[in-house]
C-alpha cells in the first residue's frame, strides 16, 4: 500500500482540564475522501485546528507526506498544500467576491514581489490570467454574477460557497472542509455535494467534518466517528452506522 | 491618457510654486508640510495592515539624530546623512517590529507610544552623544556649484523646497507602488482578516515587519531633512505630540489612499493650520486643530480625500442588497 498522505499520531489537545482530543490516530491515503462525524463538542473542529496549525501547542505528531508538520505556523502548513474552509464566517468581508478569490492566489503566483512592485509585463500578464482563473472558479459555485458584490453583503449560503471556491484557489492537495453544509439551503447543499464529489474525482484528498450525517454517508466512502475527543469508529458507512458505540453516542440521539 | 493628466498638472503646479511666492514664511510652512506628508504616508501604510503605530515621530527623531551626528562628527555631507538616517530608522523599526508586532492591536499601539517616550528620554539623558536638552545643531547642506548655477541653501528656502518635493515624490512612488502591487493585496488581506490570511499562506509577521521598516526608512529621512532645515535637533523636536499629529493628519487626510490622503492631511493641518494660527489667531493652534478634526470626522468619515466623491455623490455600486446574516465568530 502507498504511504499515507497524512498521518496523525496520538494527537492530544487539552484546554485546562478539558481534553478536547485524546490520543487520536488516523492515516489518510492520497485521494481519499474521508468524513469525520460526531456530536457537538466531540473534537472535530479541534482536530482541524491542529492540522491547519491554528493551535501549535499539543501532544502527538502530524506527518504530512513523510514530513512532520506539527508545530509549524498556519502559513507554512498552507504553503505545503493543505487548505482549510472554516466552519464560521471567515472571508475578506470588505473586498469584492472576485478580489476574495484573487487574494488566495498568493501561494501559486509565479512572479515575485519585486516584479509586482515594478509592474513588469510578466506581472501584468499574470494578473490578467489570474483574474480569468478567479472568474472560472466562481462558475461552479454559481457566484459568477456576484463577482463585484462585497463579500460581507452576501447571504450566508453564498458565503460558504465562496469560502469553498477560495480554498480551491490555492490549488490544494489536502482539503479540510469544516461543516461546509451547515446553514445552507437545499439547492446549495446539492451544489456543494456535487462539487466535493468532483474534487474527489480530481484526486484531491478531502477531510470533511459535517453534522449532516446523511450527506456524509452519501459522499464519503470512509467515516471516522469522534466522541468526547476519542475515535470510536473508523470504516465504511455501513460498518460505522451499524456500530453499536456510534449509535449510542450519536446516531441514536440525533436521528431519533 | 486621462489618468495621467491630473498628476502631471499637479506636479507642474508643485514645481512652479516658488515662482508664485518666495515668501520664506509660506515656503517654510509648505516644506514642513512635505516632511509631515512623508511621515503620514508611513503611518497610513502601517495602518493599512491593521496596526496603529503611535510612535512614528520616534523614527523621525532617530533619523534626525543619526543624520545630525554623522554630519557633525564625521563630516559626511547632508545627502549621505539622509541615507544614514533612513537606514538607522529602518533598522530600529525592524528590530522593534520583530519584537512588538507579535502583539498587534491595542498592545502594539501602546508599545509604540511608549517607544516614542523612551527615545525622547534616551535623547535627553545620553549627554555625551546627544548633548541632552541643549541639542545638536546640524548644518544646512553646503552650497552647490553646477557650472554657472549656484544653489545656496542658506540664502533662500527655494532649494529646500525642491529637495522636499523630490523626497516626497520618492516616498510617494514607493508607497503607491507597494500599495498597488501584490504587497498591497497582502496588506489588505492581513488588515481584513488575519486568521484567513495566515491560513492562505501569508506570513503575517514578515509582511508587517516589511511595511514597518519601509515606513521607518522614509520617516527617518523626513526627520533628518527637517532637522537640517531648522538647524536644530533636540529631544523634544519630535515627541509624542508629533506622533499624535501624524495620526490626526492621517485621519483628516483620509486613509483610503496611501499617498493623496497623507499629502492633503499634512497640507491642511500642518501648512493650513500653521498659517491660520500664526497669521490670524496666535495661540489658538490646538483649538483650530480640534475644530478641523471634529468637522472632518463628523462630515467626512473617509477623510478629506473623499471630498470629491462626496460632492459628486456617486452612488455606491452594489448589485446585492444587504442581507442579515448570522455572524459566528471563533470556532
Amino acid at each position: 500500500m502507498a504511504m499515507p498522505i497524512l498521518e496523525l499520531r496520538k494527537l492530544t489537545k487539552r484546554f485546562g482540564n478539558l481534553i478536547a482530543l485524546r490520543e487520536f490516530d488516523l492515516d489518510i491515503n492520497q485521494g481519499e475522501l474521508i468524513g469525520v462525524i460526531g456530536p457537538n463538542g466531540s473534537g472535530k473542529t479541534t482536530l482541524f485546528n491542529l492540522i491547519s496549525g491554528y493551535y501549535r501547542r499539543f501532544e502527538g505528531e502530524i506527518i504530512y507526506r513523510g514530513k512532520r508538520i506539527s508545530g509549524l505556523r498556519s502559513d507554512q502548513i498552507a504553503r505545503k498544500g493543505i487548505a482549510r474552509v472554516f466552519q464560521s464566517y471567515v472571508l475578506y468581508e470588505d473586498a469584492t467576491v472576485l478580489e476574495n478569490i484573487t487574494r488566495c492566489f498568493y501561494l501559486i503566483c509565479k512572479t515575485n514581489s519585486w516584479q509586482s512592485f515594478f509592474n513588469t509585463s510578466r506581472y501584468c500578464k499574470e494578473e490578467v490570467t489570474q483574474r480569468a482563473e478567479a472568474e472560472e472558479l466562481l462558475q461552479p459555485v454559481g457566484l459568477a454574477e456576484f463577482r463585484d458584490s462585497l463579500a460581507g453583503k452576501l447571504p450566508y449560503g453564498y458565503c460558504r460557497l465562496l469560502a469553498l471556491a477560495m480554498a480551491l484557489a490555492t490549488n490544494p492537495t489536502l482539503l479540510l472542509l469544516d461543516e461546509p453544509m451547515a446553514g445552507i439551503s437545499h439547492e446549495e447543499k446539492g451544489l456543494v455535494i456535487n462539487l466535493i464529489k468532483k474534487l474527489g474525482d480530481q484526486g484531491i484528498t478531502i477531510m470533511l467534518v459535517e453534522h449532516d450525517v446523511k450527506a456524509v454517508v452519501d459522499i464519503c466512502p470512509r467515516l471516522v466517528v469522534l466522541d468526547f475527543g476519542r475515535k470510536i469508529a473508523d470504516g465504511s458507512p455501513e460498518e460505522v452506522t451499524t456500530d453499536r458505540k456510534v449509535i449510542e453516542a450519536y446516531l441514536g440521539v440525533e436521528e431519533g | 491618457m486621462k489618468k495621467v493628466i491630473p498628476p502631471v498638472v499637479g506636479l507642474i503646479l508643485v514645481l512652479c510654486f516658488p515662482l508664485i511666492t518666495t515668501d520664506p514664511f509660506i515656503l517654510s510652512l509648505v516644506i514642513e508640510a512635505g516632511v509631515w506628508a512623508i511621515a503620514v504616508m508611513g503611518f497610513v501604510a502601517i495602518l493599512r495592515t491593521g496596526e496603529f503605530s503611535l510612535g512614528q515621530a520616534a523614527f523621525m527623531a532617530i533619523g534626525g539624530y543619526a543624520s545630525a551626528l554623522v554630519t557633525i562628527n564625521l563630516g559626511i555631507p547632508f545627502w549621505f546623512g539622509l541615507v544614514v538616517a533612513g537606514i538607522a530608522a529602518a533598522l530600529v523599526a525592524l528590530a522593534l517590529g520583530v519584537v512588538v508586532l507579535r502583539l498587534g492591536g491595542i498592545y502594539f499601539a501602546i508599545v509604540t507610544l511608549v517607544f516614542g517616550e523612551i527615545v525622547r528620554i534616551v535623547a535627553s539623558n545620553w549627554q555625551s552623544l546627544t548633548r541632552g536638552a541643549t541639542g545638536l545643531t546640524p548644518s544646512a547642506p553646503s552650497t552647490i556649484h553646477i557650472g554657472n548655477i549656484t544653489i545656496d541653501f542658506i540664502a533662500s528656502k527655494v532649494p529646500f523646497y525642491y529637495v522636499m518635493v523630490v523626497l516626497v515624490l520618492i516616498a510617494a512612488v514607493v508607497f503607491w507602488r507597494a500599495d498597488r502591487s501584490r504587497l498591497g493585496r497582502i496588506f489588505r488581506s492581513i488588515a481584513s482578516n488575519e486568521l484567513l490570511a495566515e491560513h492562505m499562506g501569508i506570513h503575517l509577521m514578515k509582511y508587517k515587519v516589511i511595511i514597518f521598516a519601509i515606513a521607518g526608512f522614509f520617516t527617518g529621512i523626513a526627520g533628518a531633512f527637517f532637522c537640517h532645515f531648522t538647524l536644530f535637533m533636540g529631544p523634544t523636536t519630535f515627541d509624542v505630540w508629533d506622533s499624535i499629529m501624524i495620526l490626526i493628519m492621517g485621519i483628516v487626510g483620509g486613509t483610503s489612499s496611501v499617498v493623496l490622503g497623507p499629502i492633503i492631511g499634512a497640507l491642511v493641518l500642518s501648512a493650513g493650520g500653521g498659517y491660520l494660527t500664526s497669521a490670524l489667531m496666535v495661540g489658538m493652534k490646538p483649538l483650530i486643530y480640534g475644530i478641523i478634526v471634529i468637522v472632518v470626522v463628523v462630515l467626512l468619515p473617509g477623510g478629506l480625500v473623499d471630498l470629491g466623491r462626496y460632492i459628486s455623490r456617486a452612488p455606491r455600486i452594489s448589485s446585492m442588497p444587504a442581507v442579515r446574516r448570522h455572524k459566528k465568530r471563533g470556532d
